[in-house]
């Protein structure tokens, strides 16, 4: 706990705030197009997911749409991260000031999600509507979310600081993007598969957030199994962030 | 005050950049002069704290980079070769979150940050998209960006590289006005003779020499440049010029011979390297 709060202390508060609103909110008025780009493939899923099943596995679609939402735009960041980093040596900029690569990722990343705030919107306002929404699943809901947003800013990271070109970057992040929504039981029931290939694919943490969003939203059994395999995802992926990532390079 | 002491790096590739680099810089600004690769870039990073050197050591302002980084940052201000606001991000913004990256409260950032951008002339277009402005006020934000920080120590790797002529004078009268000690590089001679107090010459990952324009010149008093299209005694040849240097006294019959006599600049200083490396 105070290991935690030494931790919270050293942060660069100001600069992660200044960070999240000025390339975050701020943006967001003249790039919607960016934002509309970053919804646009899971809501598609979510159509798609719902003509074709006739309605019936609509439920999921929802709770999977937000995982997807979730994950497309924390993976998002990593285009973004490789700009700043390759392009306009933005991240030299930093590395030479107070801010560390803590208040960057977090800045960052909290940056990246706000452009999917109106898409989270939208799936609660659907989860309303359906019934499926309640106080208990809201804050469940965030938590896993949260596990989950660490977890792939985590691995954006580490790819965006390793990469050499920004076009691979993007070719990575979207076909990890789409790994991610259809391999993992995101848009689909997560009892249709066996349980050994669900664990297998459990290393992948949308498939244990997708698979706790749906117990949450008592749609499928709750599986709190997948709960600490999330959490111990969550820290082995910021462990190799703390390892991996360049900042001061070598 | 700067100084490094035998300061090594080597890539992981094997390029070793520098190869014991040793120099001390006390004079308000110092220009650093060398070819591409002559480890000027990986000096500026190294001292900035962006990159760690292989061996050595370096302090700034009593500062180990090596052991106590966090505090040399306090006392530093790098702007990297290439840098490119963030295209969206207008001028005003940029600089404020440059300073909140420093520690700076938001109100006493923005305060500085606005009269950083009115000092560069950019307070007309401090609401625009960094990407609508051109290439010569982009750079100025990054100068912007070193007043309004107001560091001891400021290092800018080539701060005017593709500006013209008009927008480069801007950018100098600008890094003029930093008010601790400026640390530069560049390729322009002309921009080292216009700013710089002192200037470090490097090549292959080395300091040649160090000192003012006026004693790196001292070799060259009371001569010319003479450039021949004839092969010459003790020329170099760059393209299908040969370049020689001669007492003024003798340019005359230099003339008659249909060659171009110059006076000599500090471009000189890198050609004669060039002609002492060929003999």
């Amino acid at each position: 706990m105070t290991c935690l709060l030494k931790g919270v202390w050293s942060l660069n508060l100001k600069y992660i705030c200044m960070h999240v609103w000025l390339i975050g909110v701020k943006p967001i008025k003249t790039l919607y197009m960016y934002m509309i780009s970053n919804i646009a493939y899971p809501l598609s899923l979510l159509f798609a997911v719902g003509v074709l099943s006739d309605g019936k596995l609509l439920p999921f679609a929802l709770s999977g749409g937000l995982v997807a939402l979730t994950a497309a735009n924390t993976l998002v960041i990593a285009g973004e991260i490789a700009v700043f980093r390759l392009q306009n040596r933005y991240q030299d900029l930093i590395v030479s000031t107070n801010a560390g690569p803590i208040d960057y990722m977090i800045g960052e990343t909290i940056a990246g999600i706000s452009w999917a705030i109106p898409g989270i919107a939208f799936y609660f306002a659907m989860d309303l509507v359906y019934g499926i929404l309640n106080p208990y699943r809201i804050v469940m809901t965030l938590f896993v979310s949260a596990l989950l947003i660490i977890s792939l800013a985590s691995i954006a990271f580490v790819m965006a600081s390793r990469v050499k070109y920004v076009r691979n970057i993007w070719a990575i992040s979207g076909i990890l993007s789409i790994l991610l929504m259809t391999i993992s039981p995101t848009f689909y029931p997560y009892t249709y598969i066996p349980k050994y290939v669900l664990f297998a694919l459990s290393i992948i943490p949308t498939t244990p957030a997708a698979v706790l969003e749906q117990g949450i939203f008592g749609i499928a059994p709750i599986a709190w199994y997948m709960l600490p395999i999330l959490i111990v995802e969550c820290i082995i992926y910021v462990m190799i962030a703390k390892w991996f990532i360049r900042w001061r390079e070598d | 005050m700067i100084v490094v002491k035998d300061l090594k790096k080597k890539y992981p590739d094997g390029t070793a950049a520098l190869k014991g680099v040793s120099f001390s810089i006390d004079k308000k600004i110092t220009c650093i002069l060398g070819r591409n690769g002559a480890g000027k870039t990986t000096l500026i990073r190294i001292l900035s704290t962006q990159l760690r050197p292989s061996s050595g050591s370096a302090k700034i302002e009593g500062h180990d980079i090596v052991n106590e980084p966090m505090s040399a940052r306090n006392d530093v201000v790098s702007i990297p070769q290439e840098a490119i606001p963030i295209n969206y991000v207008n001028p005003v913004d940029f600089v404020v979150l440059y300073l909140s990256a420093r520690g700076m409260g938001i109100n006493e950032a923005r305060r500085r940050a606005d009269n950083a951008i009115k000092r560069v002339g950019l307070w007309s277009v401090r609401d625009k998209p960094s990407d609508e402005l051109s290439g010569g006020m982009k750079r100025k934000i990054f100068v912007a960006m070193a007043l309004a920080a107001d560091a001891p120590v400021t290092f800018l790797d080539e701060p005017t590289t593709g500006l013209d002529p008009l927008s480069r004078r801007e950018v100098w009268a600008a890094i003029k006005e930093l008010k601790g000690q400026v640390v530069l590089t560049t390729h322009y001679m002309e921009e080292a003779q216009e700013l710089s107090d002192e200037v470090i010459m490097m090549e292959s990952g080395k300091v040649i020499s160090k000192g003012s324009i006026k004693k790196l010149m001292r070799p060259f008093e009371g001569m010319v440049r003479v450039e021949s299209k004839e092969k010459q005694k003790g020329a170099v040849r760059i393209g299908n010029t040969y370049i020689s240097y001669v007492d003024r006294r003798r340019a005359e019959s230099y003339v008659i011979k249909g060659s171009i006599i110059k006076p000599v600049t500090l471009d000189d200083l890198f050609v004669k390297r060039g002609v002492e490396l060929e003999s």
